[in-house]
């Protein structure tokens, strides 16, 4: 007992004396002195409300910069600053512009108004904008500006090619898929993507396409034990391929297929990876590739080539995995066929950006 | 300099700091233990804790921008924390403080934004401010009142009721703010209502830095709040209800009004921290802009002893760490989620202070302090 006393007063000196020594270093703490013979070119991150290592959005973004940092001679800096609480938004990103890194990536729809509003209030930073989509509108004038990406993609071309892979693999004719509210155009891009590619493949097939839209935002991305269910429903009328896109809602879809041992198709990121217990049906992914595109903005910007306004980042399948033999060499022809047509607009989706 | 020699007003202010200061022993040790044991786990994660700390303290009062922050974070904080220590001071355990905020927030905005935007009354910044300010408060009231009515009336305990009023409320909220009340603007996929109008935004103190007049407003609210309960004859009425309902009912008091007002001002005071959020920082109600405030209060509450003033210093504190933890985080990548563990020491320490009364050898006070609630009886 009393050396537990004795321990936690040694504990609270050393905490008195570092927090009278602490106000010294502050001054030389802010900016890394160690300047080699090449100006520092430094990448800064501000993740949405939501963790670094989340598998997901933030993950594959921050991978992204580390990747720049390893492969772009010159990069001599990288750091991230996870977001709390919305209103923090304009000052995590002010860490980053006040402390003049020359890139600011902020990942999430959430951010683009705050992410806008710093490109303004600091034009000479650039700044990426990951799954932003800007338009000149009453909220922003200005817009395009010169130091300011917004990164989009076109989810129906990823639903796309994981509708013609559903449809090449099933053997009962049905397929099923299990996505969040269709009001978020995105999911409604990816779910109608998804109808539109495996009509491609078989104009008869029947397509199950189930939207949670009847309960609210706060729900209907985090709600598993709907999206398992539902799949299971689906998988009970025949169907024999999943696809799961919808947060943890369609990770649960994944789950249940997993259950029943039928393939199953993931969105994204490479879910594989992301939700291990579903390794066992996971065929593939339809994937925002997040990575590359922050990899290329700052190799853009490292090399001058940085031109504001949008970009669309590429999609596509994520790799076969563990089902690689299961699926045959022409299912794999045809989908690269589909992937290169879809890139070079020889074929259309033909699905609104949004819910009409 | 003999003693006999003070005057009565000495005697009196020389007890008042004494008895502060006593009031203030476990808290603070609270807090230190709390950073002492944070500082522990950050050395095990591999993080290195006087650095971070003092990116914390930069990041919380280096400079004029981050008082201000400080001081924007700290506003919810104080009105939630009011709400939940007001409730405490009356015997009742107030957990709705969530909902009370959510539902301010939504009048507040409706009032901000329908008013010109739908039914096209423009209004001057005179009238449209208190008038957003004090429907928020209003609706907070009501929400806290009926909880407070069902208690008085049927014995239903507020615990389990203001539990079930927040899940009303929020799930409320998402419908409203994904439906009927959601931003029109095609491009937005946000539950989110449309920016209030320009007269119901509560000006900020300085030109560039984004702390506001509700700030001010809400140290105002703490005054206000210590004169209630100390200084009239309600906050005396509420005060004897909270310490013993028998008592009360003895000496003449309505204890079921008592009952019902106190969880109103409650309520009020929480809707006032959504409210302020609203009128005076994102200018809209956004649905996930709370994380929680209404549940950091009982923290805040607690560890300001439920004394307005104690109340105020502990939001500033709160407030100072999440806002400071950014900082910490840029400076040196340890997680900010180190924040909330340390807040949930804090609560610890202080919601079961025999921990740090043992560590630091504390005497007990030996007269018991009031009864913070009352049992399920």
């Amino acid at each position: 007992m009393r050396k537990l006393f004795m321990l936690v007063a040694l504990l609270l000196v050393v905490a008195g004396v570092a927090c009278t020594a602490a106000p010294t270093p502050a001054p030389t703490a802010a900016p890394p002195t160690k300047a080699p013979a090449a100006p520092a070119f430094r990448v800064g991150l501000v993740t949405d409300v939501g963790k670094i290592d989340d598998k997901s959005f933030n993950q594959s973004t921050w991978e992204g910069v580390q990747k720049a940092s390893k492969e772009i001679p010159g990069v001599t800096e990288i750091k991230y600053i996870e977001t709390t609480d919305p209103k923090d938004y304009d000052k995590n990103i002010a860490q980053f512009a006040d402390a003049k890194y020359d890139v600011i990536v902020t990942v999430g729809f959430a951010l683009t108004d705050a992410t806008y509003a710093a490109a303004k209030k600091y034009p000479s930073t650039k700044f990426v904008g990951i799954d932003q989509f800007l338009s000149k509108d009453k909220d922003h004038p200005d817009w395009p500006l010169s130091n300011l990406v917004g990164v989009t993609f076109d989810e129906d071309k990823a639903g796309y090619l994981a509708g013609a892979l559903a449809a090449q693999l099933s053997k009962t004719g049905t397929i099923g898929a299990v996505l969040g509210t269709d009001v978020v155009p995105p999911v409604w891009r990816f779910g109608e993507g998804y109808r539109a590619g495996a009509k491609a493949i078989n104009p008869n097939i029947n397509i199950v396409v189930v939207y949670h839209s009847d309960v609210g935002f706060d729900k209907t991305f985090t709600d598993p034990e709907w999206g398992k269910t539902t799949a299971l429903s689906q998988i009970d009328k025949k169907a024999d391929v999943v696809f799961g896109a919808g947060g943890k809602t369609g990770n649960g879809a994944l789950l249940g297929a997993a259950e029943k041992k039928v393939f199953c198709i993931g969105v994204d990121t490479d879910q594989y990876l992301t939700v291990p217990e579903a390794k066992g049906c996971l065929v593939s992914s339809a994937m925002k590739l997040l990575t590359p595109s922050t990899f290329n903005m700052i190799k853009a910007a490292k090399d001058g080539a940085f031109k504001g306004g949008l970009y669309t980042g590429p999609v596509g399948l994520a790799p076969y995995h563990d089902l690689d033999a299961q699926v045959p060499a022409a299912v794999k022809t045809k989908i690269q066929e589909l992937d290169k047509g879809l890139q070079d607009g020889t074929i259309k989706t033909n699905v609104a950006p949004a819910k009409p | 300099m003999a003693q006999s020699s003070e005057s009565p007003f000495a005697r009196r202010a020389l007890n008042l700091v004494r008895l502060g200061f006593n009031e203030l022993t476990v808290p603070v040790l609270a807090v230190v233990t709390a950073l002492v044991v944070g500082g522990l786990v950050m050395l095990v994660a591999g993080g290195d804790p006087l650095l971070a700390y003092l990116g914390l303290w930069e990041g919380a009062f280096g400079d004029a921008k981050a008082i201000s922050e400080t001081f924007v974070w700290a506003t919810p904080y104080i009105f939630a924390g009011l709400a939940v220590a007001l409730a405490f001071k009356g015997g009742l355990f107030n957990i709705g403080a969530e909902g009370q905020l959510a539902m301010g927030a939504v009048v507040a905005a409706w009032i901000g934004y329908a008013l010109p935007g739908v039914l096209k009354i423009e209004l001057p910044a005179f009238i449209h401010i208190p008038l957003a300010v004090l429907g928020g408060a209003f609706a907070g009231g009501i929400w806290g009142a009926i909880p407070g009515w069902l208690k008085a009336k049927t014995g239903a305990h507020e615990v389990i009721n203001t539990i079930m009023m927040n899940y009303i409320i929020l799930l409320i909220a998402s419908f409203l703010l994904n439906g009927p009340m959601k931003d029109p603007n095609p491009l937005n996929v946000i539950a989110r209502t449309p920016s209030i109008a320009e007269s119901a935004r509560v000006p900020r103190l300085l030109p560039d830095l984004r702390v506001h007049w509700g700030f001010v407003f809400a140290l105002g609210v703490v005054v206000l709040v210590w004169w209630l309960l100390y200084k009239t004859t309600v906050g005396f009425e509420i005060r004897t209800v909270g310490t013993n309902p028998n008592a009360g009912q003895y000496a003449g008091m309505n204890v079921a009004w008592i009952t019902v007002l106190t969880m109103g001002l409650s309520g009020a005071l929480a809707g006032l921290a959504g409210t302020i959020e609203v009128t005076a920082l994102n200018y809209r109600h956004e649905l996930s802009f709370s994380l929680g405030y209404g549940f950091d209060a009982i923290t805040v509450a607690l560890l300001g002893k439920t004394h307005p003033v104690g109340v105020a210093l502990a939001a500033i504190l709160m407030g100072a760490m999440r806002n400071g933890a950014t900082r910490m985080q840029f400076l040196t990548q340890v997680p900010v989620d180190i924040v909330s563990v340390i807040q949930s020491l804090i609560l610890l320490f202080v919601a079961a202070d025999v921990i740090v009364r043992f560590l630091f050898r504390i005497r007990t006070p030996k007269q018991g302090d009031a009864m913070m609630t009352r049992g399920w009886s």
